[in-house]
């Protein structure tokens, strides 16, 4: 495939934006390291050699302890496996990931109660909340959930204010004047509301979460969309696919919405930053994904509670303003570099 | 209009075709008033020949075309088009007869989609159509970029990396792409560069010959129109004032509109002192037309029969030529 060589241009133009560009490879190595979590952050061991055996207990069959030769069936636990082999000293040894704690697991002390801070010989480099959970294992488990979250329902909310409001903006009259009134109505019901008494119902899953959040989430995309195709519609070059006889989804998928590419591109970075404020603010009111799932808006929640545990919030705030900023640099250089006032010629 | 004398084989006909635009207003957006953008226009485009239609900006002519080739819905009047009634048929029934009519556009920046490759834009017609399959339609957009004289090595390159009169000619081939019968050219020429102007209007007539095509052609520059039509007919205000062969408008022109139309042609030696007729005012308004004749607010000629009675398209008096017709009341009322 030959890309356009405006659309090069733009990618040029993007990364000779540093600020951007440097956000857009931590994000990116931030989603990437999220979506390998279990390798990086995790109470099961790596690589375990154990006799002549090696095992992968990561991303493998839960081994039981009877398999290390230990005396019980539930699932070993690797951190002690890794003590007792040191103190064996028999050539066998365990690989623990950097953080060797899972993200729901308590790691409780007999003399003390958590919140436990930060400490680098137990390997809490962020410390414990307040029931003993590693604090980074649930930030980096919280994160993959909060952007695997938004991107998700960047595509249904794009999904729906495309399809909507590129039919508006293309058919207009009678159907678009009746979507602005479901719109205008729409829009006047309140979500955060309408989220209590759902929540107060059932505990919204992942999914319900998002169909919830999209159902509200996609009158702004809708407008957008319906403008720009309401312009798009106006120029000629639809009009010369009209006198070839092209019917009207062709003009819509294959000119309209190609023509609106860097208007959705430009708004999506945002849309992701506004996704994972309102995951987090969701959790943080008690609203969103049901405890334990690990969130970041639970973690707040905690570091309101214990405000003298200040590695709580200095965390999760930490890791809240690092994605974004970086999501919102990113945005910026997207909008910069797709800006159309710098390629359109006015002849 | 008077019957022609032989029953002549038209491709194009219009009969008192009429475009009307509502205008949308006050609190309700309800309809306050109309634009009357083609006031009963009635033409004859005979298979193989060239209708040159100039007038002003604003004045309807590219209504005109769109309508013919029903780009807009018509308010009144009727097209036919290769015999067929084609004013009332749905869009599905035209869909099938685009093969015959196409369009070429005055904006080759505008006309042409710019995210999608030149390849892509001469193959559209092809696929729309069903013609060919893939290999044979990518051999069809070569020759098709080679009739208009662009290289093949055009066919991955993206629109605005070509010039204007480059650009146009892709619009040109895009638009026999389906060899079609009737080309409705919209002012093809008027956004370009007058060196290219000629290249683009001799490209277009060694089609015409070629291919058998018919044009309905726009323009606004009478010069433009001279070279390339073999009728012309003048607009004014949504209506046709003066029809006629493509000399006698020059030669002899009757209408004082289209007289001030040909005193307005450049002419390129500066020691021709001419009496140049110049026109005052601006067009009236074509939301609420002037009554009586369109023109008597500007024509230097009115009198007192133009500002209340409308002329009627009537052959001139004592004119060889056949079918010259005028509307206008000084004129007419000569006999």
């Amino acid at each position: 495939m030959r890309l356009n060589p405006l659309t090069i241009k733009k990618i040029k133009r993007f990364r000779s934006i540093r600020r951007g560009y440097y956000s857009f490879i931590i994000l990116t190595l931030m989603i990437l390291a999220s979506l390998f979590a279990e390798a990086l952050v995790n109470n099961r061991a790596l690589v375990v050699r154990h006799g002549e055996r090696y095992y992968c207990p990561v991303y493998g069959r839960m081994n039981p302890g009877k398999v290390f030769g230990l005396d019980y069936d539930y699932e070993t636990n690797y951190r002690q496996l890794q003590k007792r082999f040191k103190e064996e000293g028999r050539g066998n040894w365990v690989l623990m990931p950097p953080v060797p704690y899972n993200a729901y697991e308590n790691d409780l002390r007999e003399d003390r109660f958590p919140p436990f801070p930060p400490s680098f010989a137990e390997k809490h480099y962020l410390g414990t909340d307040n029931v003993g959970r590693d604090i980074l294992a649930r930030l980096i488990y919280g994160f993959r959930i909060a952007i695997g979250f938004s991107l998700l329902l960047l595509l249904f909310d794009f999904g729906i204010g495309i399809s909507i409001g590129s039919a508006m903006g293309y058919f207009g009259g009678k159907f678009d004047l009746f979507f602005q009134r479901i719109i205008e109505i729409w829009s006047n019901v309140p979500f955060l509301y309408v989220i209590i008494i759902i929540s107060s119902v059932v505990v919204p899953g992942f999914i319900t979460l998002i169909i919830i959040m999209a159902f509200f989430g996609w009158i702004g995309m809708t407008w957008t969309i319906r403008t720009v195709t309401y312009k798009e519609k106006s120029r000629e070059y639809v009009l010369a696919a009209k006198a070839l006889g092209a019917s009207d989804s062709r003009i819509v998928f294959r000119h309209i919405i190609p023509n609106t590419i860097s208007v959705i591109v430009t708004y999506a970075p945002f849309a992701v930053s506004g996704g994972i404020v309102a995951i987090t603010s969701l959790d943080y009111l008690g609203f969103g994904l049901a405890p334990p799932t690990p969130s970041w808006g639970e973690l707040l929640q905690q570091a309101w509670t214990h405000m003298d545990s200040w590695w709580i919030g200095a965390s999760v705030i930490g890791a809240m303003t690092i994605t974004l900023i970086a999501v919102t640099f990113i945005g910026e250089a997207v909008r910069e570099a797709f800006d159309p006032k710098m390629y359109t010629t006015y002849e | 209009m008077p019957e022609p004398k032989q029953q002549e084989n038209y491709l194009l006909e219009t009969r008192d075709l009429k475009v009307h635009f509502p205008v949308y207003g006050g609190v309700f957006r309800r309809k306050t008033g109309k634009v009357y953008a083609v006031d009963g226009v009635s033409l004859k485009v005979s298979a193989g020949k060239t209708l040159g239609l100039v007038g002003e900006s604003g004045c309807g002519k590219t209504t005109v075309g769109r309508a013919v080739l029903r780009l807009y819905e018509l308010s009144g009047g009727e097209v036919i088009f290769e015999g067929k009634n084609i004013s009332g048929m749905p869009e599905s029934e035209i869909r099938p007869l685009r093969r015959n009519m196409q369009m070429v556009f005055q904006d080759p920046f505008e006309s042409l989609d710019a995210r999608q490759t030149v390849g892509d834009i001469l193959e559209e017609p092809l696929i729309i159509h069903e013609i060919g399959s893939r290999s044979t339609r990518r051999k069809d957009v070569e020759n098709l970029l080679l009739r208009v004289g662009m290289p093949e090595s055009a066919i991955t390159r993206f629109p605005h990396e070509f010039s204007g009169g480059q650009r146009q000619r892709i619009g040109i081939a895009r638009a026999i792409a389906l060899k079609p019968r009737l080309i409705v050219c919209d002012e093809p020429v008027s956004a370009l560069d007058v060196s290219i102007q000629s290249q683009i209007l001799n490209l277009l007539l060694d089609l015409q010959s070629e291919m058998n095509l018919t044009y309905l052609f726009i323009a606004h520059d009478l010069s433009v129109v001279k070279h390339i039509s073999d009728h012309i007919a003048v607009m004014y205000l949504g209506k046709i004032v003066e029809y006629t062969d493509a000399d006698s408008v020059y030669k002899n022109p009757f209408h004082p509109y289209t007289q001030a139309l040909i005193s307005a042609i450049p002419v390129p030696d500066p020691s021709v002192r001419k009496q140049k007729m110049v026109l005052h005012g601006d067009v009236p308004s074509p939301l609420s037309p002037p009554p009586g004749c369109r023109f008597h607010t500007r024509c230097p000629f009115a009198f007192g029969r133009c500002r209340s009675e409308e002329p009627d398209l009537l052959r001139a008096p004592g004119t060889e030529c056949e079918d010259h017709l005028v509307a206008c009341h000084l004129v007419n009322s000569e006999k």
